[in-house]
């Protein structure tokens, strides 16, 4: 039994490992200009994946043979202070528990796949290693985050896959819009990032660690989902709830983040199914899972998550309907199930008892599904025009608009004024801009004028800032 | 915010300036000429994208293109001289084009320094560096341009350069009271102190001392401050660009904020949602009432939440409603607000239009191809589409002009702020001009002395001729030089071949008939190879059977004909009698199971059942998702036997005969009558000169494509069939020249059709290299065997064509055999990844006509459209040939010229990079999530193609092809303009006359020599790039037997 235990430890420091080698071999290919072939650089990621996808079942199987619900390897404390007021202490810990192996295979699958598509999809491309560099950090940092037992971890995680998906959407740095987009892309991370890192902070005061064993109440005996908080803070715990729910949301696109989520269909083919369809998108929503015995403690916490995620899935879902692209259609297809997953995690929370830990699970499930299902979908959408034409063919007839019963029914004018919502995409990105981006780009702007203003009148004769001087948001969104 | 009232009187009352709604109309007429012309995507036909200005000389047109579209003519000058290393342009051959162009001229002495043959013959052969002011800043500071000479400079010329500044400057130490009073510099340079400056005050003993690298860096400093200081004074003033700017133009440079941008992230979803053909699955509401009105409608409604630029919109939008203003006149009415004088509205709307290109385009197409769309768009669409993007502007520009602080006057003075124009193309700055100069000096030896003491009218003509010499005229003589390398090895190699006629094999065992394609080229030598008894013949791949056809699979008809053509008739498959049973069974099994994936498909995208189909049916979808990826060859099989289950019984039959006397689309008119089909059967002999000797057999190839995941599969089908697949082509002929009715009448003009020849019809799929024939089970007896025993050979063939073709493909080890090689290109048709399924018509280059014996054997490289015609067997005045080059050159000559334009500019000319293409509308595709509509061919289609214009190689004389010239615009518009090549095969020798400047000349051959290769494998194996002309004996039925080759290699 210690062997098997010893093994499955091992295994369990493989699958974080590898990753963050392949990230290791191929920057630092990058970095000192030597290219490797675009044989190695795929077999080498194949090879990874593959190492991935075996170590992460046989952990499973492991588990299974040994009962064991709740495998974490502590790789040591890193950080320790004993003075009671600060009791900070910060541990590298891998959990491998009933969330984290399903989701561990999950990634590791897809990234095989999509891996064996680029090969040759990206074949003779310039950008070849860029995307293969970025696609390992990426595959890296899911990992970090799926099997991340401490909050800390998942931040490293968390980061790594958002600055990856911000630069692969820039990918095809020579055109405009991708750029831009790009840059959307990562304003909205940030922000989110920025949620989840207060949340990390209070997390330390409330608990005095990043870990989530200790803030889910998840013991050998109880492990996820069945862990129990015991918070006596609510207040702080509802505040950080919220936090990571924040963080979820900007993840995840939730509403209002969404209008992101089909700018990011800039990048070539394959890191948008993996991207948009199926990985990076479902995090937020694996965050939400891991800190779900969280989420019990506050009827607040719960209604926030099931409003948050039936507003995205009504919304996505309507906006659906009338995407005209393929990719726009599929993504905000994608949003729609987010949403419902989201709402599934509320409402197991708001349910609480078995009942709450099956929807959990179902979650999990509906998570993995979609993520397959998402996958293929995203990877076929170049297909779309033959798909169209055989099953023109087989039902014999021209395939036009099927009309929806719900918007035919609804009064002329309220029909278009859906429609005009749905075609602009909720007007997302207009509200954050209206009513967050430029206000926050005055008070700042304004804080930039007193400071001038003082340090003009301390030292006299300060230059115009080249930065902070531009009248409209949109005009520092263009230089980039 | 803007005041977008009517104003009063104003406009309409300035009558005599303003345009009518004719003079609007034809206008926008006008200017979409100039639009894209490429209709849906899913029926992809090849055409000159600069078919607006075919009407102009090649040249001409290609700087059009440069103002119009502003694209690439030519490819870099880096690829060019990259060329130039890699011998696929020679310099003699620059040297030829050069010395022809200039004649006479070129002997003139440019600035007493050299000749204007030498100068430009160096500006084109040697990479000249012209960086922008920055760039040449930067190489001033950081690189070594002003230490060392450039490395093509010779030693002698170095030495000797140096010697003399090094002279000039220590002369220049020791003052003299000169006798001669010596004229200022037309530099403008004195001359003590800027010697004394450059050599940063060394006394004499320290220059003595001088190494010889240091005297280099001072002569190269002292020329280039020469070069600076000349250009400078003496370059003659531009003259200012006239293109008009318009007032978006004028923001982005002023503000820094693209209105575009702003504007189309509301046209572009809008326009997709009106001209979408079923992609979405709530239509647009109000589409009905045009898109003008449409759009009036939407925006109404809009308030509070929308954009800020466009806040006001929905009053201004109110208003043109309540005043019932229609899309016309509103143009009216923006015009004069945007500050658009009358005369400027042409130009204005022409630039407006292109700015959105691809959008618009398609509008037109939608518009005025109405027969060929599924939801067609209302008249008027493009009118309303351009005052709707001309209302967007107004607000765009209104809001973005007042919030980045620029404007906040009236919207017709944005005009007025000071934006510099964009600088015409290929023009050279006072500081490039320099840095030619200078590069010319070390090349050609003028040292820094001699420059300083050229008078002021030869530093004029210097700078004149180096400027008249842009980076167009470089490119366009690099251009020539690389087309007349390849002429001439071409022609070169019809001389010597032409001058071995080929023996036919007796008896013949079988005619095979193919497309005219270039991709048939290589597949009708190797089966020439591997059954030297065979002939093969080429017509265009619709095999004149032009008909709207329905498979019983399908649920739509396809024009099966080339794009300019209408076809008349209609034909239908139809399952055999007795099958009908088993057909109902399985078209009621398609039925459901398409019904099943479109609600799969559907649904997958909705929510509630979205999520059932999710959670339970998601996991599943892993399966193919990794085996499509992982094996993609073994999951097309397997799904190939799920569909077997379901799919047509191969038991059908063509409806081919009517009876009615009017050909029609009801029961009764399907078909053609047997006078029609004789006469398809009679035009397609005879083009061919398919006459007399036929075979047992005579198989008629049509050709197709298909691949995965790839929105152009339409552009890799055959051309002639306007980008369908042409295999019913191929079965109709057969049907109809088996038909003992149809060989009577044949009989009764002359062609004589044996008993025993019977024709089959077949189809290639050129991406996997796969034959289906048709109809083979009504084959008698002997007939049978024989053609069995040929399909072997045919199979043989298709690999090694398989082979050739995998020899262009990076990711195909050269190593392949035969099987290997078929195996590869199989995977390819089936790969959802593979974003190279084949490489289509890339390296297209020749159109030969003529008869096949004066080619068979020779290695074409699949770089040749290949049409059968024999010259005696036409009329004295050459109709056969006139109809013959009447369907294949608007074919060819459409095909290379897409080529051409997609290669030299991709992103441009063509729809860029395929790996973000996201089909939009079921029309076309876009770039990522939102962009403008990319119209022609992705980089990966064209990433091998050499971008020559194609040569014909006609057989005949010059005083027909005149005749024909004469006869058909098309074909005299495409010679004379020079947009294709043009050589003729004399029929009785191997003389050849080339097409220049308006009159045949006789060609005389470069060299006499043709290399020999023992069979097509043996010569191109082992080599990826490009390979020469040359004689494959395996081909000739009496000098070579096939089986000894096969055996070793097989």
């Amino acid at each position: 039994m210690l062997d098997l235990e010893f093994l499955s430890q091992v295994l369990a420091v493989t699958t974080v490992v590898t990753p963050l080698m392949l990230v290791g071999v191929l920057g630092i290919a990058s970095l000192f200009s030597r290219r490797l072939s675009e044989r190695v650089t795929s077999r080498l990621t194949q090879f990874v994946g593959a190492t991935g996808i075996v170590a992460s079942v046989v952990i499973l199987v492991l588990m299974l043979i040994t009962g064991s619900r709740h495998n974490h390897v502590t790789l040591g404390n890193w950080v320790i202070l004993n003075d009671p007021s600060l009791h900070f202490h910060f541990t590298f810990k891998i959990i491998f528990d009933r969330l984290s192996v399903p989701f561990a295979i999950l990634i590791f699958v897809l990234c095989e796949v999509i891996a064996t598509f680029a090969r040759h999809y990206l074949h003779r491309e310039t950008g070849f290693h860029r995307f293969f560099l970025l696609f390992s950090i990426f595959q890296a940092g899911m990992i970090l985050t799926a099997v991340a037992g401490t909050v800390e971890m998942l931040f490293a995680g968390w980061e790594m896959v958002g600055l990856s998906s911000a630069l692969l959407v820039a990918y095809f740095q020579n055109r405009a819009a991708p750029v831009r987009n790009g840059l959307r892309v990562w304003i909205v991370y940030r922000f989110a990032d920025a949620a989840f890192l207060l949340a990390a902070i209070m997390l330390h005061h409330l608990s005095g660690g990043g870990d989530f064993d200790v803030l889910t109440g998840v013991t050998n005996l109880q492990t996820w989902p069945e862990g129990v908080v015991e918070i006596t803070e609510t207040g702080t715990a509802i505040l950080v709830g919220y936090l990571l729910l924040i963080a979820a949301a900007g993840k995840s696109a939730l509403v209002p983040f969404s209008g992101w989520l089909p700018r990011a269909m800039e990048g070539p083919t394959p890191s948008s199914a993996i991207f948009y369809g199926a990985l990076s998108v479902h995090l937020g929503a694996y965050l939400l899972l891991r800190v779900s015995p969280v989420l019990v403690v506050s009827p607040w916490l719960w209604g926030a998550v099931i409003a948050l995620g039936l507003a995205t899935a009504m919304f996505a879902a309507i906006t659906a309907r009338v995407q005209t692209d393929i990719k726009s259609a599929l993504s905000f297809a994608a949003l729609t199930q987010i949403g419902l997953i989201v709402t599934e995690i509320g409402l197991g929370a708001a349910i609480g008892g078995r009942i709450g830990q099956l929807i959990w699970y179902f979650a999990l499930s509906h998570i993995i599904g979609h993520a397959c299902l998402r996958t293929l979908q995203f990877i076929r959408a170049p297909s779309l025009l033959k798909d169209y034409g055989q099953l023109e063919n087989a039902t014999g007839s021209r395939l036009l608009h099927r009309p929806i019963l719900f918007t035919s029914s609804l009064p002329g004018p309220l029909q278009v004024r859906l429609y005009r919502f749905a075609l602009e995409r909720g007007h997302l990105d207009t509200l954050l801009t209206r009513f967050f981006v430029t206000p926050f780009l005055k008070l700042f702007r304004g804080c930039d004028r007193i400071e001038r203003a003082w340090a003009n009148l301390l030292q006299g004769g300060v230059p115009d800032s080249p930065h902070h001087s531009e009248p409209s948001h949109q005009q520092s969104e263009s230089r980039t | 915010m803007v005041d977008f009232s009517r104003s009063e009187g104003g406009d309409s009352q300035s009558g005599s300036t303003s345009h009518g709604d004719g003079d609007l109309l034809s206008i926008i007429q006008h200017a979409v000429h100039l639009l894209p012309s490429q209709g849906p995507i899913s029926v992809f036909v090849h055409h000159n994208t600069l078919h607006a200005f075919q009407h102009l000389p090649f040249f001409t047109a290609l700087r059009r293109g440069v103002e119009v579209y502003g694209c690439e003519p030519f490819l870099s000058e880096e690829a060019f001289h990259h060329k130039l290393a890699d011998g696929r342009i020679r310099l003699e051959d620059i040297e030829q084009v050069l010395s022809e162009e200039l004649g006479a001229h070129g002997e003139d002495k440019i600035a007493g320094l050299t000749t204007r043959f030498k100068l430009r013959l160096t500006m084109a052969k040697d990479p000249l560096y012209l960086g922008s002011g920055e760039e040449l800043e930067w190489q001033i500071a950081e690189t070594q341009i002003l230490k060392k000479m450039r490395s093509e400079v010779s030693g002698a010329t170095r030495k000797g350069m140096v010697e003399s500044t090094r002279h000039w400057a220590l002369r220049q130490r020791i003052p003299v009271e000169t006798t001669i009073s010596e004229e200022p510099s037309a530099t403008g340079i004195d001359l003590a102190p800027f010697l004394q400056e450059l050599s940063f005050g060394a006394s004499e003993s320290a220059m003595d001392r001088w190494t010889e690298h240091r005297w280099e860096e001072f002569c190269l400093t002292a020329l280039w401050k020469v070069c600076v200081a000349g250009a400078k004074r003496n370059r003659r003033e531009r003259t200012e660009s006239a293109r008009l700017m318009r007032p978006c133009d004028i923001l982005k440079q002023v503000a820094g904020e693209d209105v575009d941008r702003l504007v189309n992230e509301l046209l572009i979803p809008f326009t997709a949602a009106f001209l979408d053909q079923g992609l979405s699955q709530w239509s647009l509401p109000g589409r009905d009432l045009g898109f003008y009105e449409a759009f009036l409608l939407h925006a109404s409604q809009t308030g509070f939440l929308a954009e800020r630029w466009f806040h006001d919109g929905n009053v201004h939008v109110r208003r043109l409603q309540a005043e019932n203003v229609s899309a016309l006149d509103l143009i009216h009415e923006l015009l004069p607000k945007l500050g658009i004088a009358p005369e400027e509205t042409e130009e204005f709307l022409t630039q407006t239009l292109l700015s959105l290109r691809g959008w618009a385009g398609m509008i037109w197409q939608t518009e005025t191809q109405a027969s060929r769309i599924a939801r067609p768009s209302p008249q008027g669409t493009l009118v309303g589409f351009l005052a709707v993007k001309l209302l967007l502007e107004c607000h765009a520009l209104t809001y973005v002009a007042k919030e980045a602080g620029v404007w906040t006057g009236s919207l017709a003075d944005i005009r007025k702020l000071p934006a510099s124009p964009q600088p015409l193309p290929y023009e050279l700055t006072a500081m490039q001009c320099a840095s030619v100069v200078f590069q010319m000096a070390q090349l050609l030896g003028w040292s820094p002395e001699t420059l300083y003491h050229l008078p002021r009218r030869d530093w004029r003509a210097l700078l004149a001729e180096i400027e008249s010499f842009s980076n167009f005229e470089r490119r366009r003589l690099l251009q020539l030089a690389y087309e007349r390398r390849y002429r001439n090895q071409a022609l070169d190699a019809f001389t010597a071949h032409a001058r071995k006629p080929h023996v036919a094999a007796t008896p013949v065992r079988a005619q095979v008939i193919t497309c005219i394609d270039d991709r048939e080229e290589s597949l009708r030598r190797h089966i020439e190879e591997v059954a030297p008894d065979v002939e093969t013949w080429g017509a265009p791949g619709f095999f004149s059977v032009a008909m709207y056809y329905k498979g019983v699979a399908d649920a739509l008809e396809t024009p099966l004909c080339p794009g300019n053509v209408r076809p008349r008739h209609w034909v239908h498959e139809e399952v055999a009698n007795g099958f009908e049973s088993s057909d109902q069974l399985r078209r009621k099994a398609r039925k459901v199971v398409g019904k099943l994936s479109r609600h799969l498909h559907l649904e997958s995208r909705s929510m509630t059942r979205g999520a059932i189909l999710a959670t339970f049916l998601g996991p599943f979808a892993s399966v193919p998702l990794i085996s499509r990826i992982l094996f993609p060859l073994q999951t097309a099989r397997v799904s190939e036997v799920a569909r077997k289950l379901m799919e047509v019984p191969s038991a059908t039959q063509l409806r081919l005969e009517r009876a009615t006397p009017e050909p029609g689309n009801e029961p009764g008119q399907i078909g053609f009558s047997p006078q029609e089909m004789a006469g398809i059967i009679e035009k397609v002999l005879r083009d061919t000169g398919l006459t007399s000797n036929f075979a047992s057999l005579v198989l008629l190839i049509g050709h197709g494509s298909s691949s995965q995941n790839n929105p152009h599969e339409s552009a890799y089908n055959c051309g002639a069939c306007a980008g369908s697949r042409g295999g019913p082509n191929a079965r109709a002929f057969a049907q109809m020249a088996n038909d003992p009715r149809i060989r009577k009448l044949l009989a009764d003009q002359g062609i004589v059709i044996p008993e025993s020849t019977w024709f089959v019809g077949g189809y290639h799929n050129t991406c996997n290299d796969e034959i289906e024939f048709f109809d083979v089970d009504k084959l008698s007896e002997p007939v049978r065997k024989s053609f069995f025993s040929l399909k072997e050979k045919l199979d043989e063939a298709l690999a090694w064509n398989a082979l050739e073709r995998c020899r262009k493909f990076e990711s195909a080890p050269l190593t392949l055999t035969p099987e290997e090689a078929i195996r590869q290109v199989k995977i390819r048709s089936e790969d959802l990844s593979q974003a190279r399924p084949e490489f289509n018509h890339a390296t297209n280059a020749i159109c030969y006509v003529g008869r096949r014996e004066r080619t068979r054997s020779l290695f074409l490289d699949r770089r040749a459209f290949l049409q059968s015609y024999d010259p005696e067997q036409d009329t004295p005045d050459a109709s056969i040939l006139l109809r013959v080059l009447q369907a294949a050159t608007p074919v060819a000559a459409g095909i290379s010229l897409e080529y051409y334009f997609s290669c030299v500019d991709p992103a441009g000319y063509g729809c860029g990079n395929k790996l973000p293409h996201n089909v939009v509308s079921l029309l076309g595709v876009m770039e990522g999530a939102q962009s403008d509509l990319r119209t022609g061919l992705s980089s990966q289609m064209v990433e091998i193609h050499e971008p020559i214009r194609i040569l014909f190689v006609v057989e005949t004389t010059p005083e027909l092809m005149t005749s024909i010239m004469d006869r058909d615009t098309n074909i005299r518009e495409l010679i004379q303009n020079e947009w294709v090549q043009l050589a003729l095969l004399d029929p009785n020798s191997s003389q050849l006359h080339l097409y220049q400047a308006g009159a045949f000349v006789p060609y005389r051959p470069e060299s006499s020599q043709l290399p020999v290769a023992g069979s097509s494998y043996e010569w191109f194996r082992g080599w990826r790039g490009d390979m020469g002309f040359a004689s494959v004996l395996a081909s000739e039925p009496k000098t070579f037997r096939k089986t000894s080759r096969s055996k070793e290699v097989f």
